[in-house]
């Protein structure tokens, strides 16, 4: 639903990174891989949460 | 007893470093670093209050996440002891961490910009929080460390040349190397030689030295900690706190076997 | 930190300490080692789900130079020097 705080792995804080891996990688062409190294998220268990993640709360919003 | 430590940094910053300790048995490296993750308290959100939560998150859901923002941690609390937080913010807008006003101004957020619930138009998200002093070993959001290690310092020593139609297989190794072979002078003087994280060459001792055997091992005693904080507190902080922990532990049982 | 001694010889101890685990209890452990006179010294500790001691229970055998209490009083002290001495490097080369 909304990106995790903290890697499950091994506890780093990921979440702040999210909007501008978002607005980089996704809605931009950047790759993805070069952003993430840019923004210090180093480890593969941390990059992972960002590769993998799916915005959901526009998706679930209207059935509340 | 003769407890010489000599630690040389070889990376440093405020919330990740590394660091090399010699003359430090495992035993003692190994309760550092546990003490490290468990046994250094830092302040997170423990109970909340919950005013107004009409987000598409569950409560629990929203808690969880305010729980596992990292707060930073003056040295002056008791384990306990809480601060409270508040949050209110009216959608359409994105609640982040930095939005949270903290009733000490010395508690706040370590990161300003973690994403707590995305709020749409007539959503409201509003609630105080209490945020604990309390031991990574009861929960994982009040460990201080992240990713947390160490590794034996390595020495490498170059060998012959390598034969001309000998077998091109990678030698990897990955911490940090002593490198024995960097310069006759060092390896005179006996004092190791230069250190060299073996990211620098791509953790493939046949990129650095390619057509020589090379052989391997650990120096005894010699560790090199690969230490990062959530933010909470500062490496430094970390470390000293860690040591410490282990010294009251020590001074408790001194005190009670004179009893 | 409550102790709890479950057997003193002349030149054996074996005592309860609780609520300790093994961060603490294996620097011990290894400070004991190097006091003069042990011979021998480990700590025994279960996990939570065998039910019974769960809290360590060191044990140490000295040469007969040295009272066991006095021993387990040193490796205390020792791992005091070592946590001095570790902090004093540390914030030196910070």
């Amino acid at each position: 639903m909304m990106v995790p705080v903290r890697c499950f792995t091994c506890g780093s804080v990921v979440g702040e990174h999210w909007e501008e891996f978002k607005q980089r990688a996704r809605e931009g062409d950047e790759d993805p891989a070069e952003v993430l190294d840019e923004l210090g998220v180093e480890r593969a268990c941390c990059r992972r949460m960002l590769v993998s993640h799916k915005d959901l709360v526009d998706i679930v919003s209207p059935y509340q | 007893m003769s407890d010489q430590y000599d630690v040389t940094f070889i990376e440093q910053d405020e919330r990740s470093a590394k660091f090399l300790v010699r003359g430090i048995t495992p035993a003692f490296a190994n309760g550092i670093r546990r003490a490290m993750i468990a046994d250094v308290p830092t302040l997170s959100v423990d109970t909340v209050r919950v005013i107004e939560n009409s987000s598409v998150m569950f409560d629990e859901q929203i808690a969880l996440r305010l729980g596992l923002i990292p707060l930073t941690t003056p040295d002056d609390y008791r384990p306990e002891e809480t601060v409270t937080l508040a949050i209110d913010v009216e959608g359409p807008a994105t609640a982040y961490s930095g939005d949270l006003v903290s009733s000490d101004a010395k508690v706040q957020p370590a990161e300003e910009h973690v994403p707590i619930i995305d709020l749409k138009e007539g959503q409201r998200l509003e609630l105080e929080a209490d945020a604990e002093l309390g031991y990574g070993k009861d929960h994982a959001k009040h460990q201080g460390g992240v990713a947390v290690g160490y590794r034996h310092l390595q020495r490498v020593e170059l060998g012959d040349e390598r034969g001309e139609f000998a077998e091109d297989d990678p030698e990897i190794i990955r911490g940090v190397i002593e490198d024995a072979g960097a310069s006759e002078t060092s390896r005179a003087a006996g004092d190791g030689g230069e250190l060299v994280e073996t990211a620098s060459f791509d953790n493939d001792l046949g990129n650095r030295y390619p057509d020589r055997n090379v052989s391997v091992e650990d120096v005894p005693n010699a560790f090199v900690f690969d230490v990062e904080t959530d933010g909470s507190m500062s490496v430094d902080d970390l470390v000293l706190s860690a040591v410490e922990s282990l010294r009251t532990r020590a001074d408790e049982l001194e005190d009670a076997v004179q009893l | 930190m409550d102790l709890r001694v479950i057997e003193n010889l002349e030149t054996e101890l074996s005592i309860e300490v609780q609520g300790e685990d093994h961060t603490f209890m294996n620097v011990l452990k290894g400070a004991l080692l190097e006091v003069d006179g042990v011979t021998t010294a480990t700590y025994d500790m279960n996990p939570e789900q065998s039910g019974g001691q769960t809290d360590p229970v060191v044990t140490l055998k000295t040469d007969g130079s040295i009272d066991p209490l006095d021993a387990l009083e040193a490796g205390a002290a020792g791992v005091k020097t070592k946590a001095d001495a570790f902090a004093e490097s540390f914030e030196s080369a910070a």
